[in-house]
């Protein structure tokens, strides 16, 4: 029950940022470069409530904004799903209480996140390689995402211990006891 | 002596708060500290009235207070009709804007009477630094089907590229994916106009003939040439020319006629001959 009422809140939190990044985040960027708040969204579902949920709704929720806007279908979702994946990975391999590795890791994200999209859709649209610009606009986008991360990482924390006792806290196996 | 110490550290930011505070209130525009006009008022006023009575009292003079009475009664008067201005303004700016987007529709369809044209509303823009797409709220159950060419006041929009039953799908042409096949108005000569990420409200026009002679503000309109968009819908002007050691690999930047920030209203052509 507990995790049903966990997904309903994360779909509701799925269109909060959708809205953010569709209007507030429109008119309110970085020298015209908008920040990627569903690289964080979903970062943040893989590192919390692991793999398994940041993989599904990655998927869905990526395929969803392929089908609203996306000039091809598929690449959001997968990318996404990937990010959701890298969230445990990261979990694994570092500490989440530090600010510092936790902006490490959307830095990452969304660097993975942005050049295989950009990959994709030189291959996939025919469009011009414009590496110099592509590389301005990624690393504003990976300043901005950290920026939004710092302001918002008391929260995220709060919100991300809340999903752990969710969907992980029946990792602790009492029988070692 | 650590009290002392701590009393001179108290008294110090207090003063230093003070001194804000006498900063800030006296750089503040009057208009602003209104509620502080207010609480003074309420708190002199009755005191003020009462000496004043007492004065005019002695005087024999209390004709004073009927007219404080008149000016309030005038008063609330006043602000009951300065609500009804404000709502009548509200109404009017509502008003005011229909007939915008109506005048907008107007002339969109006597500029293009030549084709038969949809109007529709941008309902949502593209959420991404890679890509630039919209969505129109018109659809399959319109009439609209993929390759439709999409079309602004001020000129080329793009091109529909998936349809729904009630939306569409629009690539603008300041998407880095599109490329138009487009001629100089002036000199007929004809050059490829894409979307650039490195100014994504400018356009990049490429392949231009080496005995092309371009001007900066030469009109640019579609060719007519690759089947999507009729021939002669304004593009934009050129820009910058930017020439190089090979003259075959020159190019130019067009400012687009179309502000795709502001892109409200837009006409889908139907049919064109």
């Amino acid at each position: 029950m507990k995790k049903v009422v966990a997904i309903i809140c994360l779909l509701i939190a799925f269109l909060v940022v959708y809205f953010l990044q569709a209007d507030f985040f429109s008119w309110f960027t970085i020298a015209g470069i908008k920040p990627n708040l569903f690289v964080i969204f979903i970062l943040f579902i893989g590192l919390f409530a692991g793999k398994k949920i940041g993989i599904i709704l990655g998927l869905i929720l990526g395929t969803y904004i392929d089908l609203l806007l996306g000039r091809t279908v598929g690449i959001t979702g997968i990318m996404l799903a990937i990010v959701g994946f890298l969230g445990e990975y990261f979990d694994k391999n570092f500490s989440k209480e530090s600010r510092l590795t936790i902006m490490l890791m959307v830095i990452g994200a969304t660097f993975l996140y942005e050049i295989i999209t950009y990959i994709y859709y030189i291959f996939r649209l025919e469009i011009n390689l414009e590496i110099y610009s592509f590389l301005k606009i990624l690393s504003i986008e990976a300043l901005y995402n950290t920026i939004i991360v710092i302001i918002i990482y008391p929260m995220l924390q709060k919100a991300g211990y809340a999903l752990e006792n969710i969907f992980k806290v029946k990792n602790i196996l009492t029988r070692y006891f | 002596m650590y009290k002392n110490k701590k009393k001179g550290i108290f008294g110090i930011i207090l003063t230093i708060i003070i001194l804000i505070c006498i900063v800030v209130v006296t750089n503040t525009d009057v208009a602003k500290m209104s509620y502080l006009e207010n609480v003074v008022s309420t708190i002199v006023m009755p005191i003020q009235n009462g000496l004043t009575y007492l004065k005019n009292k002695i005087a024999g003079n209390d004709s004073f207070f009927q007219n404080i009475d008149n000016l309030q009664k005038e008063n609330e008067e006043l602000k009951a009709k300065n609500s009804k201005l404000e709502q009548d303004l509200r109404e009017f700016e509502i008003i005011k804007s229909e007939n915008e987007t109506l005048k907008e529709y107007v002339n969109l369809k006597d500029k293009y009477q030549d084709y038969e044209s949809l109007p529709a509303y941008v309902i949502n823009k593209d959420i991404g630094n890679y890509s630039n797409t919209v969505v129109i709220n018109v659809g399959k159950k319109d009439g609209i089907q993929e390759n439709m060419t999409v079309i602004a006041d001020e000129g080329l929009v793009g091109h529909v590229i998936s349809v729904t039953d009630t939306t569409a799908k629009v690539q603008t042409i300041v998407d880095t994916a599109t490329a138009v096949t487009s001629t100089i108005s002036t000199t007929k000569d004809t050059i490829i106009v894409q979307g650039t990420l490195d100014d994504r409200t400018l356009l990049k026009a490429t392949y231009i003939p080496t005995d092309a002679s371009i001007l900066q503000g030469d009109s640019v309109e579609t060719s007519g040439i690759g089947g999507i968009y009729p021939k002669g819908i304004h593009i934009g002007t050129i820009k910058d020319i930017y020439s190089t050691k090979n003259i075959t690999d020159r190019y130019a930047t067009v400012e687009p006629a179309v502000d795709f920030s502001k892109l409200a209203t837009v006409l889908v052509i139907t049919k064109h001959n």
